[in-house]
């Protein structure tokens, strides 16, 4: 373990890998020293394993119904959170709902920063028509409202969670372009990219090699900051029906089926409502501490 | 006569996570109505000395001193609201690059009026006038048109006179230039300094003039001290600084290539002498 | 004949309906092994024509050549290999991101070249960084050492020419003093031509064989290094430049203000 520690605390590394690995410690060592940022991970950690071993923490089905023991109230021993208007146990509905949720900001983390970053970082290092092009474009997404034009989407495409992991995307892409392309043109006209065209590298090269890694940290935490709104969305989705379909339990879904008895029955909606709240919190945490850890300027010398 | 600035045991810490770093180290010199050069490089302490006589040196910096006083005024006792009349006041301080140190959204006419007429409660026709006389004292042409203009609209050398300008209009004792010419092209930066010259003359300013170009303050200054790593490490007369002994002055000296010189490998700087220890704790 | 031939440049900047012609009509040839200066104050297009000559700035009259043949446009890998340029900036000319094993790899990337690994170490050791530095960030390290990185970086290529953009202006002059004996060496050694830029005559007269003084885009006269230690400039511009210019300022024979 010492030897290891050494290893990846070289000052003068001797490898490539030792050296890239020595940098991921490095990272690790300082989003350890922010607290905040480790509450943070804690969380998103938790809903990982949570959603990996839902089948075997969930002390109940969370599809069969028991119509005789509808509405309990959390507390109730073998319901700790209570029960919704079938009878299903609130909490292993909650520990299955992680899957789909994690299901869903997954999709959507691996689809919309990656298509915004492409759009946003060729508009900004061609600059010209291929900008006011693409930029115009980005404009038009933005211009609807998000919900909206995910609504407008799922219905063209018909319920279900792909398609509504697609509309996410396709309304969620136009910020991450936005951020892209101020980043890069700031970088564009910097004499470390003139450089590396001197070398005679084309634009691809440049623009993912040297162009992106710029972007890269502003966009991750731009990622982490809307993932709340994500699952927001996803909730709003389901909540009008056009997302993930019953009985699946998505939390959004359980929220909008709980409405119905808010005020008799409160914990039906508001212990999901609580659900989204934690793991929205937790990635806004993860992203403030990213900001931290992912500018290697701020470096301890 | 008493000096004017008397500085003893200067020293300026900062509290970094990894313990506390000394930027100045016991730096004391005192200063009459003439000017002062302090040269070095980058990290020398230069700036900071500078910074700390204003004590603009913002937390986690510390400023200490045994001694620190201004025209009888103990700098290190007086409390902030004191500081902030002698500043700009009686000692006014010019920065390297005048792009950073004008509000961008303002005109120079404001800027310059600005302070006259909320302070010294003068109006708008006396504070403009007394504006116009102060940009035509730093030598430039047509008052009228600067004072309409935005910073942008300036070119460094017009930008630095502006700055010049402002810092001299309350008639401070005392005037600190960081750099003031570093950022300008050669035949600009003479003009400069004969201007800040003849305000010293003129005037009787102390001045203390920041800088890392040796040749320059040799030729501009009374006096220079010069400092390595926070500390001074040998203070001349201008007019025998090519006789300099210490070896870190020399080093400096020569390691600057000379039109007509020779072509041989210009000579670095030692700096594993036996000077460089000395002192340190 | 000669390596670089500038001939008639123009180079004019279109901004918001404004022409700005930061270049106009300057020629100027540089043998092989030779090294030319241009000198001049900011705005005068000294740097401008380093940047016409890379590609980074657009030609709108006039021709460059290298080696007897007109530059393609755009100036492609050939052309990498042949020219490579240091920039004024040390700390704006490395990637913040990339360590500098990445920086001085990618040139050898791109053209597709082996052996990248003992390139990258060598290439260090030639501009006396220690080994260690490889897999350091930019921020770790100081303006000079900085500068040794990209001229190592530009030296990746083994390229003929090199183009030097006021490579001294942004360090202290003791660390000036030992990146001008760097350049010098690598010189020798490499029987590279350079064309260097700067605002320093004492720097241009150390490192150059020929001056070209200019001012507000134009060239105003050429001088040799002899004419210049002899102070036998014609113009009144290059005279004040000559008289302005910082090591003049402790000449025992000039009476200080």
């Amino acid at each position: 373990m010492t030897a290891l520690r050494a290893w990846l605390t070289d000052p003068s590394p001797s490898s490539r890998r030792q050296a890239r690995l020595g940098q991921l410690w490095l990272a690790w060592l300082r989003i350890r020293r922010n607290s905040l940022a480790m509450a943070g991970l804690a969380i998103v950690s938790i809903l990982v394993l949570v959603a990996a071993f839902a089948p075997l923490i969930a002390p109940h089905d969370p599809l069969v119904q028991d119509l005789s023991r509808r509405l309990l109230p959390p507390g109730t021993p073998g319901n700790w959170l209570g029960t919704d208007d079938f009878g299903r146990d609130i909490l292993s509905r909650i520990i299955h709902g992680a899957r789909i949720t994690l299901y869903i900001i997954g999709l959507v983390a691996l689809t919309a920063p990656v298509l915004g970053l492409l759009i946003g970082t060729v508009a900004g290092y061609f600059g010209g028509w291929v900008d006011a092009v693409l930029m115009r474009l980005t404009d038009i997404f933005l211009a609807f409202p998000r919900l909206i034009l995910a609504l407008a989407l799922v219905a063209v495409l018909g319920p279900g969670i792909e398609n509504a992991v697609l509309a996410i995307a396709l309304t969620a892409w136009p910020p991450y372009a936005r951020v892209a392309r101020a980043e890069t043109l700031t970088v564009r006209n910097s004499d470390y990219i003139a450089a590396v065209r001197l070398q005679g590298a084309g634009s691809a090269r440049i623009i993912a090699g040297h162009i992106v890694p710029m972007c890269l940290s502003s966009v991750i935490i731009r990622v982490t900051l809307d993932m709340a709104g994500v699952i927001l969305i996803a909730a709003g989705l389901g909540f009008l029906g056009l997302g993930v379909q019953p009985p699946l339990p998505e939390w959004g879904l359980m929220i909008s089926s709980g409405r119905k008895f808010l005020f008799e029955q409160w914990w039906v909606a508001t212990m999901p409502g609580l659900a989204i709240f934690i793991v929205s919190l937790g990635f806004n945490l993860l992203g403030d501490g990213l900001r931290d850890v992912l500018d290697p300027r701020s470096a301890p010398k | 006569m008493s000096p004017l600035l008397e500085v003893q045991n200067l020293r300026v810490t900062f509290d970094t996570e990894t313990g506390p770093v000394e930027a100045v180290r016991g730096v004391s010199f005192s200063l009459g109505r003439e000017r002062l050069g302090i040269v070095g490089e980058s990290g020398s302490g230069k700036t900071m000395t500078g910074r700390a006589v204003l004590r603009l040196i913002r937390p986690p910096g510390r400023v200490e001193a045994d001694r620190m006083v201004f025209d009888g005024q103990d700098l290190i006792a007086a409390s902030e609201r004191e500081m902030r009349a002698l500043r700009g006041q009686r000692i006014g301080m010019v920065m390297q690059d005048p792009k950073y140190s004008l509000n961008p959204v303002m005109n120079v006419g404001a800027q310059l009026t600005e302070g006259l007429r909320l302070r010294d409660g003068f109006g708008r026709a006396d504070a403009r006038a007394k504006a116009i006389a102060a940009l035509e004292a730093v030598q430039i042409r047509d008052p009228e048109r600067v004072m309409e203009a935005y910073p942008h609209e300036l070119s460094g050398g017009m930008g630095q006179r502006v700055m010049i300008a402002m810092m001299l209009i309350p008639e401070p004792d005392l005037l600190i230039a960081d750099e003031p010419t570093s950022a300008l092209d050669v035949t600009v930066q003479a003009e400069v300094l004969s201007i800040l010259d003849a305000l010293v003359r003129d005037r009787g300013m102390g001045l203390i003039f920041i800088s890392h170009d040796l040749r320059l303050v040799a030729r501009f200054c009374d006096r220079v001290l010069v400092m390595y790593k926070g500390r001074v490490v040998e203070e001349v007369e201008a007019k025998n600084l090519l006789a300099a002994r210490h070896p870190y002055t020399q080093g400096l000296l020569n390691c600057l290539p000379r039109i007509g010189g020779s072509r041989a490998p210009l000579p670095g700087l030692d700096r594993t002498g036996a000077w460089t220890q000395e002192g340190t704790p | 004949m000669s390596l670089i031939e500038i001939d008639n440049l123009s180079v004019t900047f279109r901004a918001k309906g404004r022409e700005v012609r930061a270049v106009e009509a300057v020629s100027l040839t540089v043998a092989a092994r030779e090294s030319y200066g241009l000198v001049g104050e900011s705005g005068s297009g000294k740097s401008t024509i380093l940047r016409a000559i890379c590609g980074l700035a657009p030609i709108s009259g006039g021709s460059i050549r290298i080696g007897g043949v007109p530059v393609a446009t755009p100036r492609g890998r050939a052309f990498a290999a042949r020219v490579q340029m240091v920039f004024q900036d040390p700390y704006a000319s490395l990637h913040p991101r990339h360590t500098i094993d990445r920086t001085l790899s990618e040139p050898l990337a791109i053209h597709g070249l082996s052996g990248s690994d003992a390139r990258v170490v060598k290439a260090l050791e030639d501009v006396g960084l220690p080994a260690a530095f490889r897999f350091r960030f930019p921020h770790q390290l100081s303006g000079g050492q900085r500068q040794r990185v990209a001229i190592a970086r530009a030296l990746m290529l083994e390229p003929e020419i090199l183009l030097l953009d006021e490579p001294t202006s942004a360090l202290d002059a003791s660390v000036q003093a030992e990146v001008l004996n760097l350049l010098d060496r690598l010189r020798d050694e490499r029987g590279l031509t350079f064309l260097m830029v700067s605002h320093d005559l004492a720097v241009i007269d150390h490192m150059t064989d020929r001056v070209l003084v200019m001012q507000n885009g134009r060239a105003v006269e050429e001088l040799t290094r002899a004419a210049l230690a002899g102070a036998r400039m014609t113009t009144d511009y290059a005279r004040s430049l000559f008289d302005a210019s910082a090591d003049r300022m402790l000449d025992p024979a000039k009476e200080a203000p």
